[in-house]
């Protein structure tokens, strides 16, 4: 990245932590985009996050680099969105990107919720679907951590509701 | 946008240390969120940090995504999905809107007119500014909450911007409609316009902002990136049309009753063009159909009688603007033009008429041989096309060659040009333009080139179309060529040729089939005279007598024998019979009728001091021969020995007495041995006054022999398609058939169909004395 002449902007994470980024990447996040769009660019301002940690935010760079040239997904395309989220298929670099501890997977899906990263939004949540693909309730509560709080007659209520689901 | 600024206020941006906690309830979040809202919708033009901003998104994304249990705006929270909170705050900015718009509404109501439009349009663009930016600041309300109300069904939920339009509709602009109709706001608006229309200057831009708004607040419910154009038709466009009906209902009736047609023309088309111009200025694309309209209707139709009037004037007086505006105004306008083009059809004609009446010969005028004046053809076929090549250029020009005027000019020339003051039958038309037609094609007619020669003979043909009885001309036009081709007095080959090509172009194969075989008739005369002249040669045959010969298909040439006897003269005699031998040998079974009256000789005298050559008709070559022998002879040994009947030789023999070849003294004639002449060719083959007389007569007669055929053959035709018609019904389909080639005469038809029944072809219905039926 020889280029220096590129437009910068100084994002400031919860832990205070400053990461100068080029414009560019940084408008992946629709938040940032829009927001700079409506008060003008203002030379070597800082855009504190303050739901943001820079641990997630070092994560969540990568992926805006590494996408910054993809078109951006037009505001209120729901059509082509939809398309777009029904394939489970993830990319290659993304499926290799994401492969990371539970933790910091749901930390990411925050993060790209609150910055309005659609893509990324996809992504994470994708992942998380696959992981629960396949399972019994019983897994997927041990998978995540999750206390059975439904008395046996509530179980077999919902068991029986969604039976047509069952892959068998 | 600069950055924040405190310049001139009192604003001091909160920091991050004033943000309400993650889990801040509704209060202690709004009281922070409205600080931040009020600064959009009131000083963005004081600018904001990005900090602000971030802080006020992250209050928002704070807000909706606690985890609490979940309400929807409208109670009843539901259990099913995911917690979106939204419910609280969406109210709570909805309440923020109306109160801003409410306080506009207070404020708004101590202004009128141009002040009200000033406040109004100023405050529009703040808020709608702002709007913008508070939608894109409550994304995540937009995108979550609202969405998923929208999903259910919600009606009456909206996102923020559209929100925003809602509020101002419905706390601000809705209170201009005061009780008696018109709202104030409108009515602000139609005030300026009139300032325009009575020539005021008005700032356009202000109005244009303002009815804008009438558009952007038409909205959607169900769908906010749909226009709906109801806000502003009803607010605007209906009392806007109404106004400018009456405005100018006054306007013209005032203007009319003082100035001349002429102004009022200029005036209404003035006005028609600013109110094109004023939906560009200021109006929705819309309304432009209906503004059109109403203009239309109050200044034209309203006024259609005065023009209508007017147009007489107008075409006496040649003003070619008048008219063009004339035209371009009533054009706008259901049946604006009919009037215009009966009243155009009349004065044409008229126009023509009087042209062929200046034309005409003073009753009584006498030429220099003390005959009465005849009509020059040249003279009246150029009449008829002055005036329609007049009137053309109005149709063209002022009338843009619309269709409707083009059919009066057609119908108007077809009057005049076969019925008029010269043209008292419909078989004078014709003749006429035959006769033109000659003069321009003859060798005699050196005033013009070529190419003016086929200009003339195209404008022959724009007569030619309007001529009814198109049979007429072509036996005329047939006579003429014969003459011409016979007597080598055609100006060119080419000329000739493209005239036919005209006339087969306007009406058939069939019309010019005999002209085009006259035309070969006499390349092949040149052909066989040639192989004539070469077989004499080749036999070494010697003779003082030279010949050229035309063998004309008597089928095709309107020539027939003269009812005479005729010697042939000894001096040619053999000449002659050697080319019946040769041709008889050429084209065995071929009969040769010898056409006497057309040939033409040139005789070398011998007799006198200086040598003349007499040119002569081939009688006035069979009186003189005769004198060969004898200088006296009496009209007996000259009748006995060429054998031509008397009414033929007695004007012959006139002739050469007149030309002093021959001395008449009783019945005696006496070859003039002094003749003198100072020409050495002497032309003697003078036209006889009464076979001129003859010819049209002769043509007419041939023509009504043809159509004697034309209707017989026509109704022949048609029954035996038919195998049965009415008599009605037939009369009617022959006479359309026929309409093409003449103006058929039902008595005509009625005596062709007793003459088919006669001859059995068709017989009357056995029950039905009123149907025919054809008898194969």
């Amino acid at each position: 990245m020889a280029e220096d002449k590129k437009e910068t902007i100084v994002l400031v994470t919860s832990d205070e932590e400053q990461y100068t980024v080029e414009k560019k990447v940084a408008e992946r996040s629709v938040l940032i985009k829009s927001m700079m769009e409506d008060l003008g660019a203002h030379q070597d301002m800082q855009v504190p996050l303050p739901n943001v940690s820079s641990s997630v935010l070092v994560k969540v760079l990568q992926y805006c680099e590494h996408h910054k040239n993809d078109p951006l997904p037009a505001p209120d395309a729901n059509d082509q969105d939809d398309a777009r989220r029904k394939t489970a298929e993830i990319g290659e670099w993304d499926a290799k990107f994401i492969q990371v501890d539970q933790e910091m997977l749901f930390e990411i899906i925050l993060a790209a919720n609150y910055l309005d990263i659609k893509p990324l939004l996809d992504v994470g949540c994708k992942t998380v679907a696959n992981m629960i693909k396949g399972k019994t309730p019983e897994e997927i509560r041990k998978l995540f951590n999750i206390t059975n709080d439904f008395t046996a007659e509530e179980e077999e209520q919902i068991r029986k509701e969604n039976e047509w689901a069952e892959d068998r | 946008m600069p950055a924040a600024s405190t310049s001139g206020s009192n604003w001091r941006e909160p920091t991050k240390d004033e943000k309400p906690p993650k889990d801040a309830d509704l209060k202690t979040a709004w009281a922070f969120l409205r600080v931040g809202v009020e600064h959009i919708m009131t000083r963005i033009h004081l600018g904001m940090s990005y900090s602000y901003y971030i802080l006020l998104y992250t209050a928002i994304y704070d807000f909706c995504t606690q985890n609490r249990p979940s309400a929807s705006a409208f109670g009843g929270g539901r259990g099913t999905g995911a917690n979106l909170q939204g419910a609280e705050l969406y109210r709570s900015l909805h309440n923020y809107f109306s109160d801003h718009c409410k306080d506009l509404k207070e404020e708004s109501e101590k202004l009128s007119d141009l002040e009200l439009l000033k406040f109004y349009a100023r405050e529009w663009d703040r808020y709608t500014t702002g709007a913008t930016y508070v939608n894109k600041l409550f994304n995540y309300l937009n995108k979550h909450w609202v969405k998923r109300e929208k999903d259910e069904g919600r009606k009456e939920v909206y996102t923020v911007y559209t929100l925003a339009l809602v509020a101002w509709k419905t706390n601000f602009f809705r209170f201009f409609q005061g009780t008696n109709g018109t709202s104030r706001l409108t009515q602000s608006l139609l005030k300026q316009i009139e300032h325009q229309r009575n020539g005021d200057a008005v700032d356009s831009g202000l109005l244009k902002r303002v009815i804008d708004s009438y558009v952007m607040l038409g909205l959607d419910e169900s769908d906010a990136q749909r226009q709906q154009l109801d806000v502003y038709r009803e607010y605007f466009q209906e009392p806007f049309i109404l106004a400018t009906a009456a405005y100018y209902k006054a306007e013209s009736a005032a203007f009319s009753s003082n100035n001349s047609v002429s102004d009022y023309m200029k005036r209404a088309e003035t006005r028609l063009q600013e109110e094109v111009d004023r939906v560009n200025l200021y109006l929705h694309d819309t309304t432009t159909k209906e503004l059109k309209e109403t203009c239309e209707k109050v200044l034209i139709a309203a006024h259609s009688d005065l023009m209508w009037d007017e147009f007489q004037s107008l075409l006496d007086g040649d003003r070619s603007d008048d008219l063009t505006r004339m035209y371009g105004l009533l054009m706008r306008i259901p049946n604006g033009l009919e009037p215009l083009r009966k009243k155009f059809e009349e004065h044409v004609k008229k126009a023509g008429l009087a042209a062929v009446q200046r034309v005409l010969p003073a009753p009584g005028a006498v030429n220099e041989a003390g005959k009465a004046e005849s009509l020059d053809p040249k003279a009246y076929v150029e009449a008829l096309l002055e005036v329609h090549s007049t009137y053309g250029e109005v149709v063209n020009g002022p009338f843009r060659a619309e269709l409707g005027f083009n059919a009066s000019l057609d119908r108007a020339c077809r009057e005049y040009c076969n019925a008029n003051a010269a043209a008292t039958t419909s078989t004078k038309s014709p003749e006429l333009l035959a006769s033109y037609c000659d003069q321009l094609l003859r060798k005699s007619n050196k005033d013009l080139d070529a190419e003016a020669l086929e200009a003339a003979l195209e404008q022959a043909m724009v007569i030619f179309k309007f001529i009814d009885d198109k049979d007429v001309f072509q036996k005329f036009y047939q006579k003429k060529l014969a003459q011409r081709l016979i007597s080598s007095a055609s100006a060119s080959d080419d000329s000739e040729s493209s005239m036919i090509t005209k006339l087969k172009e306007l009406s058939g194969f069939d019309y010019t089939n005999k002209l085009m075989k006259m035309f070969q008739d006499v390349n092949i005369g040149r052909d066989i005279t040639e192989r004539f002249k070469n077989k004499e040669r080749t036999m070494g045959v010697q003779s003082d007598v030279e010949g050229t010969f035309m063998v004309l298909g008597t089928n095709f040439w309107p020539l027939a024998p003269q009812a005479t006897d005729y010697s042939v003269p000894r001096e040619i005699l053999p000449t002659y019979e050697r080319f019946v031998k040769f041709y008889g040998e050429a084209h065995n079974g071929r009969k040769l009728t010898w056409l006497w009256h057309v040939s033409k000789t040139e005789l070398r005298t011998t007799y006198l001091y200086q040598k003349y050559i007499f040119m002569t008709s081939a009688y006035q070559m069979a009186i003189l021969v005769q004198f060969n022998e004898n200088d006296s002879l009496t009209y007996r040994d000259i009748q006995t020995a060429t054998r031509i009947s008397e009414t033929i030789l007695k004007p012959q023999l006139a002739l050469l007495v007149k030309a002093k070849v021959l001395l008449q003294e009783d019945d005696t004639y006496d070859l003039n041995l002094n003749f003198k002449s100072k020409k050495i060719r002497v032309q003697l083959n003078q036209p006889v006054r009464s076979e001129q007389k003859a010819e049209a007569t002769e043509v007419l007669t041939a023509v009504d022999e043809d159509r004697k055929f034309v209707y017989q053959a026509t109704i022949v035709r048609l029954m035996k398609a038919r195998k049965t018609m009415k008599h009605h019904a037939l009369i009617q389909e022959v006479t359309a058939t026929i309409s093409s080639k003449f103006t058929p005469k039902v008595p005509e038809i009625k005596r062709a169909i007793d003459h088919l029944i006669d001859k059995e072809y068709l017989e009357r219905g056995a029950d039905d004395k009123d149907t025919y039926n054809y008898l194969a």
